[in-house]
């Protein structure tokens, strides 16, 4: 019986050993090979199938999150809830108006924003989060079959640069790996605020306006339609990344570059040896704060997005520029 | 066990296997709070494997893993080697199970596997040349509240599982 035990115990341990090697064959193969490889295949093939499934759950959960929210509300007012029940009637259909106008407009924006030398997908919608809990991702419902390839830049209004396309692309789907993805990088190039500003506006505004509240948000926006002036004076170049802690930042300024709270941050082109990732001129947000300790050898520059990725719905693909 | 209800078993275990990789992979991203989410294919895996003999249960935690790998987005390979060993870690701990009962025994299996599962998910995009987290950070506000919320949730809902799991021996007439 002992011996027994021995052998059944001997080959378990055979086995584990076996499939661990298995499952590390699996991943060197998966990482060593490229986008068509076979592995991948599988993966974009079963995306494809999950579509639905995801869309789903995604759908099952909302009124969850909806209904959890309003638990809270109903947590919080504690007092005046009677007032508060008929305010909310009235705000409820103030809120409604209020969101189709931002709709309205939002698609408006989006439309009337198009630059004559970019190419567009049609207007897609936020499907899904991907899994993977180090990762900020987003499914799109436009793919393969509406143009879209891998590595093209997504944009979000008008031309606010949200993310780029992943190898992962359907026919009718795309991942987009956000800005905020720590894996995400962009040569990007830090503008004064006149470089984007038309010359109307370059009087009337300053950086110090552009940087506070609304002002800052509604800058942003009026900068994203007009093409970058690069001949203006660059406030520095560097690379686009957001660090762990979650701070969306520039690496790579140099000690000597101008750059300054309120500046523009936009594409310059570039995304270290690769040429045109993206193309010039997106605008990704604005420099929040610009600090250096002598120990640096570049800048700590911290970079307020234009479009915040938690509230993302209908965005483009630029399928050529 | 008779040899029917032995089959019965691995099939509603691999059953349970398949629908928890297909909750990793469709809700599971829903319900992620920066780096803690509920690890559906652990807890599946843990808890279907606890009465299979010791092949069929790495077998069954290895193909729950491809499954997961498949289906997801992520790094192929990855899912499988935390698959395989979640039902090492099941198989070692049960012993316990008696001792302890289903609910402690799941919640502590799960947690140890949860562990092991984050690290991998944590060196695996390091060696596939992305950029990865600071370990510390990571493993205060990542691997730990993680293993904490899965070994709960896996004290909650492991022993009825466990008990969905059991087929109940025909006596011989």
């Amino acid at each position: 019986l002992g011996r027994s035990r021995k052998s059944s115990a001997a080959s378990s341990l055979v086995a584990l050993i076996t499939l661990c090697v298995a499952s590390l064959v699996l991943f060197t193969i998966y990482v060593k090979e490229d986008d068509s490889g076979p592995l991948h295949t599988v993966q974009l093939g079963a995306a494809e199938v999950l579509r639905p499934v995801r869309g789903l759950f995604g759908l099952a959960t909302s009124p969850f999150s909806a209904a959890s929210e309003r638990v809270e509300g109903a947590l919080d007012a504690s007092e005046k809830k009677e007032l508060e029940a008929r305010a909310l009637e009235y705000e409820e259909g103030a809120a409604e108006a209020a969101r189709l106008r931002d709709e309205n407009e939002r698609l408006r924006e989006l439309l009337d924003g198009e630059r004559p030398s970019f190419t567009y997908s049609p207007l897609a919608r936020v499907v899904a989060p991907v899994g993977g809990q180090l990762t900020e991702r987003v499914v799109i419902n436009v793919g393969s079959d509406h143009g879209v390839r891998p590595e093209q830049p997504v944009v979000v209004g008008n031309n606010t640069l949200i993310g780029r396309t992943t190898e992962r692309v359907t026919p009718n789907t795309a991942e987009v790996l956000l800005v905020t993805d720590q894996n995400f990088a962009a040569g990007v190039r830090i503008l004064p605020p006149k470089a984007l500003q038309g010359e109307t506006d370059e009087e009337s505004t300053t950086a110090g306006e552009s940087t506070s509240g609304e002002s800052a948000a509604e800058d942003a926006s009026a900068a994203s339609e007009r093409e970058p002036d690069f001949g203006a004076d660059s406030h520095g170049e560097g690379l686009l990344r957001t660090s762990w802690e979650g701070y969306l930042g520039v690496d790579y300024v140099d000690l000597n570059a101008d750059a300054e709270q309120g500046d523009f941050v936009v594409t310059s082109g570039r995304a270290g040896g690769r040429e045109l990732l993206f193309p010039p001129g997106l605008l990704v947000g604005t420099v929040e704060s610009v600090s250096s300790q002598d120990i640096n050898q570049y800048k700590n520059i911290v970079v307020a997005p234009a479009a915040e990725a938690d509230d993302l719905q209908d965005v483009r693909v630029i399928v050529d520029w | 066990m008779a040899l029917g209800g032995a089959q019965t078993h691995v099939v509603r275990a691999t059953l349970l296997v398949a629908l928890a990789a297909l909750l990793e992979v469709t809700l599971a991203p829903l319900l992620t709070f920066g780096w803690v989410a509920p690890r559906f294919l652990i807890l599946g895996v843990v808890v279907a494997v606890a009465d299979l003999r010791d092949l069929q249960a790495l077998l069954l935690g290895f193909f729950g893993g491809i499954l997961t790998d498949a289906l997801s987005g992520g790094l192929f390979g990855v899912g499988a080697l935390g698959g395989v060993l979640a039902a090492a870690i099941s198989l070692r701990i049960r012993v316990v199970r008696r001792k302890v009962g289903a609910g402690p025994f799941a919640a502590q299996a799960v947690a140890v596997a949860v562990v092991v599962y984050d690290l991998l998910g944590l060196f695996a995009p390091i060696l596939a040349g992305q950029v990865g987290p600071p370990v510390a950070t990571y493993l205060a506000g990542g691997v730990v509240p993680d293993a904490l919320l899965n070994a709960l949730l896996a004290y909650l809902v492991g022993d009825r599982i466990l008990k969905l799991m059991t087929v109940k021996e025909e006596k011989w007439t």
